[in-house]
């Protein structure tokens, strides 16, 4: 009777599951709101254990590029251990928001300001930094300091910053006779010479001389790298994404609508392409196939991840701008944030950790390495000086010159993301009236700016 | 089924006319085109699975790769893929095993039985059936959290077996048992589990074979619950792996199509090994519906 | 051998012979009797559905009713999330959306795979099973590889189907008129293995000499369909209805991975909004709206064919 035993056990376990879930379901609903369900039982124990979920920011890819820092972690605190999911920007909002109003929500989260301080700390989410900061804070810049907070509280430690920016393929442009319109040294080129470059590339793929599909590529799909999008319109006729005060977003003003016109223009005499299912991730990839020969979406973390495929040289270069003085998007400032779980236990060891990665200079210059991008700490000086790739990363280096205001904090953040793509698609793959299409994407932005 | 088909062959081609031969040879050319597009796509998968970096991303066809790679596979395996694997086949093998085991017990009771409240049940049980998992799902990952089961298989398995479909295709079986072997049994006085496992049971076999293969084949493919549930790397599921893979590396398709290989190769085998079986277990489930 | 029989039986006499209505001629001892034993048959089954359905379903109820971000419940609020859904335009479009897919999908989904079953269920039994296999495969080959495959197919610059048909650069996922319907011809190519299958065994169980009479009194082949096929099939065609139905409502890898929505909504799909306004957006309890009027559209839906399936 082998199968009255199998009966029998299904029959036991489903109902001890079940049981156990309905217990659980009928308390859910009270219970979701305090965010507080995954703390618990793991303090009774000696040893602490922490969760990080790590956005991939440069090279921290995989949970094991952790492991070192883990471990020079453990050597002073044995006692706490630290366990890393790996999340990326494809799905990692979705992964967060369903665990966080899941109750499994993650007690570290290494990110931006946008996400730890615009949506997380917004919500209530998060744990006051501001005794790290007070501690070993002082060699900040201001302009790093100034976004990490939100009502005079610190929420987001940081590590490491950098300058978006984006890059042409260098041989591509050689070929082309385009080089000539841009300004090597300083990597920065006018609005009209960035055109009159696109134009040349143009002809010179239409002429065979080079072999690119496109010149490049307007990625209008949602998710991720919309910083780049943003950064080219803003700088084409140098204005903001939001307003001064900060009370509006700004894409329906007279430089702004100037700017997506031209690009417009430049898609429709094909100096440029447009592509509404592409995302910033396709982009970069039909960049390094030489499908196109400019990306937007550069920095020194992209540079690493693709550059065993590129076959060229990809040149970093800032956003055109009509004045010729580039306003950089900061990548960044890449840090922690520590959520609250309602255990006192793990926030402080989650504390402990943060301050070790960021504050402890032979652990912190290892990590901020590996993201690729520049400590946030002045105090550490040059921690590329005597690295092998130094000259690789000097362009980055001289993009944190170009770096303009933050806007990142804006109320309705994240729901003017989800607009932005849209207005974009309508702009430049259907060819909808610019000035409608900004008016309508300004008018639903700032219905939640407040 | 064969001897029917044989049956009515000779007499069908004796009376052929002119017209319905015209109609013989357009349906076969169309027959034809259309499993050249569907085996496209996985002939697809496959050579682009070998195919290197400039193959993938030449601008004119390359419909074989003449200098086949294994690089993208070396690139999949140096990620935990066959854990992946694993996942997904324990994932599909214990809904499967759970969803038969309280689908038989539920849809005898439903098809056979009597009972106060039957009606209500069925309608509800009908309701339920199309409701798609992404209705209930936050609420569903907070249970899996206070079970304490998030990011981990059960946490996609139990819904699954929640879902009531299994119910509805099993209760059609029982159905067609006949009252009076049922009778018979209790007359002889066995119990009702000994009648469900020595009388019921064999009867519906057939059902719940249809049952095993659909279940399997869906809780494979339900890709959301897998998306929603699981967030270590080591939970991972091949297909949810796949769709990090192009999240991460972009349109990186010499990688993406190894795992979609290894994804779909093992079970296509498995399919075409037991072809028999599933079609006929799966043509079981049509006649009852 | 038995399996064969029960195909046959059901084959010729579609219809199930109507159960004794509940009570009639039963005690009461006896009606309590079965009761208790049916509801301890059903207990596991009734575990699972309750524990991973039902309440799920009652708290989503809840959700939607109150103002639910990230930071958890933020209190009542009451209907003002379904005032905001129905004046949404993305939710109307998402329904339109919706609608077209099932409405499209599931009587084409069903046509053809009619069709083609009639065309291979009376050849030899190897071209049969080969056909019947090779129509079967995309359902095995998984939803999420044979998305990944397509967006490569249909990628504008190194896609094939660009390459072949000459059309560099055209964005055939990025156009508002053909991502949607490229999105149902995928779900198309994964949804017509089963309904074959299905159909394949159906066709070979109608029974033979009443198609043979028929055709000796001269009946035309469309008559033997309609008049003898059509209706020995029904049962089948019902089944096709409902699993190709729900297919086509939940539809979610191929969105999620090809589109997401895009572009400019035109393959939102309700389902694929209450994902993105939970997820992307973090307004949860407007999700669980949608998720509650989705289940309601479903409901109803549900009801109407089993509705016209017992009228049959």
């Amino acid at each position: 009777m082998k199968l009255k035993r199998i009966f029998a056990l299904g029959l036991a376990l489903a109902m001890t599951l079940s049981l156990a879930a309905c217990g659980g379901g009928s308390t859910s609903s009270s219970q979701a709101s305090s965010g507080a369900a995954s703390g618990g039982s793991s303090t009774s124990g000696s040893a602490t254990e922490i969760s990080l979920w790590a956005f991939n920011i440069g090279g921290f890819t995989e949970a094991s590029n952790w492991d070192s820092i883990i471990a020079a972690f453990n050597e002073a605190n044995p006692d706490i251990k630290v366990t890393v999911t790996p999340i990326n920007y494809q799905d990692g909002d979705q992964k967060l928001t369903s665990a966080i109003s899941g109750g499994s929500g993650p007690d570290i989260i290494f990110e931006g300001p946008e996400r730890i301080v615009g949506n997380y700390a917004r919500e209530g989410l998060m744990v006051d930094l501001t005794d790290l900061w007070t501690a070993s804070g002082s060699d900040i810049a201001e302009g790093i300091n100034s976004v990490s907070q939100l009502d005079g509280k610190y929420y987001l430690y940081p590590l490491s910053a950098a300058a978006h920016c984006m890059a042409i393929n260098y041989e591509a442009f050689e070929a082309a006779g385009a080089l000539q319109y841009l300004d090597e040294t300083t990597r920065t080129w006018t609005t009209d010479n960035f055109v009159k470059a696109m134009e040349a590339v143009r002809d010179a793929a239409a002429a065979g001389t080079i072999d690119i599909t496109v010149p490049g590529i307007i990625y209008c799909g949602a998710q991720g790298g919309d910083q780049g999008t943003r950064a080219l319109v803003n700088n084409l006729y140098s204005d903001y994404y939001v307003t001064e005060d900060g009370s509006s977003y700004n894409a329906n003003s007279a430089n702004n609508v100037k700017a997506l016109t031209l690009l417009q223009d430049m898609v429709n005499n094909g100096s440029m392409s447009a592509n509404a299912s592409f995302a910033a991730a396709d982009e970069l990839q039909a960049f390094a196939n030489q499908t196109c020969a400019v990306t937007f979406c550069w920095n020194y973390s992209n540079y690493a991840q693709y550059a065993a495929q590129t076959q060229f040289t990809p040149f970093a270069m800032a956003f055109p701008s009509d004045d010729g003085t580039p306003e950089l998007e900061m990548a960044g400032p890449y840090g922690f944030g520590v959520f609250d779980n309602g255990d006192q236990a793990k926030i402080d060891a989650a504390k402990k950790f943060v301050d070790f990665v960021c504050n402890d200079q032979t652990a912190g210059v290892e990590a901020v390495k590996t993201t690729g991008f520049f400590p946030v700490h002045s105090d550490w000086g040059d921690v590329y000086a005597d690295a092998e790739d130094a000259d690789v990363r000097a362009p980055f280096a001289l993009m944190n010159e170009y770096l303009g205001r933050y806007y990142n904090l804006t109320g309705g953040w994240t729901e003017q993301r989800a607009l932005w793509w849209p207005m974009l698609a309508a702009i430049m793959t259907t060819g909808a009236d610019v000035q409608t299409a900004a008016d309508d994407f300004v008018s639903q932005a700032n219905a939640n700016i407040g | 089924m064969s001897t029917n088909a044989a049956a009515v062959k000779p007499k069908k081609s004796g009376n052929l006319t002119g017209n319905s031969r015209g109609y013989t040879i357009f349906a076969v050319v169309v027959l034809i085109v259309l499993t050249l597009f569907l085996l496209f796509p996985l002939y697809w998968i496959v050579t682009g699975s070998f195919k290197d970096a400039i193959a993938i991303n030449a601008k004119e066809p390359v419909w074989f790769p003449m200098e086949p790679t294994m690089a993208n596979y070396q690139k999949l395996f140096d990620r935990p893929a066959f854990l992946w694997l694993f996942n997904i086949v324990f994932i599909s093998v214990a809904a499967m095993v759970l969803t038969c085991i309280t689908a038989a017990l539920a849809g005898y009771a439903l098809g056979k039985k009597r009972f106060i409240g039957q009606k209500i049940l069925f309608t509800i049980i009908i309701c339920a059936m199309a409701l798609p998992k992404q209705v209930i799902v936050i609420p569903l990952a907070q249970e899996m959290t206070l079970m304490g089961l998030i990011d981990t298989l059960w946490a996609v398995i139990l819904p699954t077996v929640g879902w009531p479909f299994g119910v509805f295709l099993m209760k059609q079986f029982a159905e067609t048992i006949p009252g009076e072997i049922l009778e018979a049994a209790r007359v002889d006085g066995a119990g009702e589990l000994r009648t469900f496992i020595t009388v019921v049971l064999p009867m519906i076999k057939p059902g719940i074979g249809a049952l095993a293969i659909f279940t399997f084949v869906n809780t494979w493919n339900d890709y959301f619950l897998q998306l929603v549930m699981l967030q270590s790397d080591t939970q991972w599921t091949l297909p949810l792996a796949i769709s990090n893979l192009q999240g991460e590396m972009s349109s990186d398709f010499g990688l993406i199509m190894a795992g979609a290989a290894l994804a779909a190769v093992p079970i296509i085998i498995v399919f075409i090994a037991f072809q028999k079986y599933f079609t006929q277990g799966i043509a079981m489930g049509a006649v009852k519906g | 051998m038995a399996q064969n029989t029960t195909v046959a039986d059901a084959g010729s006499k579609p219809k199930k012979t109507k159960a004794p209505s509940p009570h009639s001629g039963m005690s009461r001892a006896l009606v309590r009797r079965e009761t208790t034993s049916a509801y301890l048959f059903l207990l596991p089954s009734l575990l699972f559905f309750v524990t991973f359905v039902v309440v799920p379903m009652f708290i989503c109820v809840y959700y939607s009713l109150t103002d639910y971000g990230l930071g958890g419940v933020k209190g009542f609020a009451g209907l003002n999330n379904y005032i905001k859904l129905f004046q949404d335009p993305v939710f109307h479009k998402g329904f339109l959306n919706t609608v077209l897919i099932v409405v499209v999908a599931v009587p084409t989904v069903t046509a053809f795979s009619l069709w083609v079953s009639s065309a291979i269920y009376k050849m030899h039994a190897v071209p049969r099973s080969f056909f019947r296999c090779v129509f079967y495969l995309p359902v095995v080959t998984g939803s999420v590889a044979i998305t990944v495959v397509w967006k490569w197919i249909l990628h504008p610059y190194n896609g094939v189907l660009n390459q072949v048909a000459g059309t560099t650069g055209f964005d055939w996922l990025g156009n508002q008129k053909t991502a949607i319907w490229f999105i149902i011809l995928i779900l198309f190519t994964t949804s017509i293995g089963q309904p074959i299958v299905l159909y394949v065994a159906a066709l070979g169980n109608v029974d033979n000499s009443i198609i043979e009479a028929a055709e000796v009194d001269g009946a035309t082949r469309l008559q033997v369909f309609w008049k003898i096929k059509w209706p020995s099939i029904m049962p089948t065609t019902l089944y096709v209805l409902v699993i190709t139905t729900i297919n086509s409502f939940q539809c979610f890898a191929l969105i999620q991975l090809l589109t997401k929505g895009g572009p400019l909504n035109s393959t939102m799909t309700i389902m694929y909004q209450v994902y993105d306004t939970a997820y992307r957006l973090n307004d949860l309890g407007l999700a669980c709206a949608i998720g509650v009027v989705l289940a309601v559209i479903i409901a109803i839906f549900s009801a109407i064919q089993f509705k016209v399936a017992k009228t049959d």
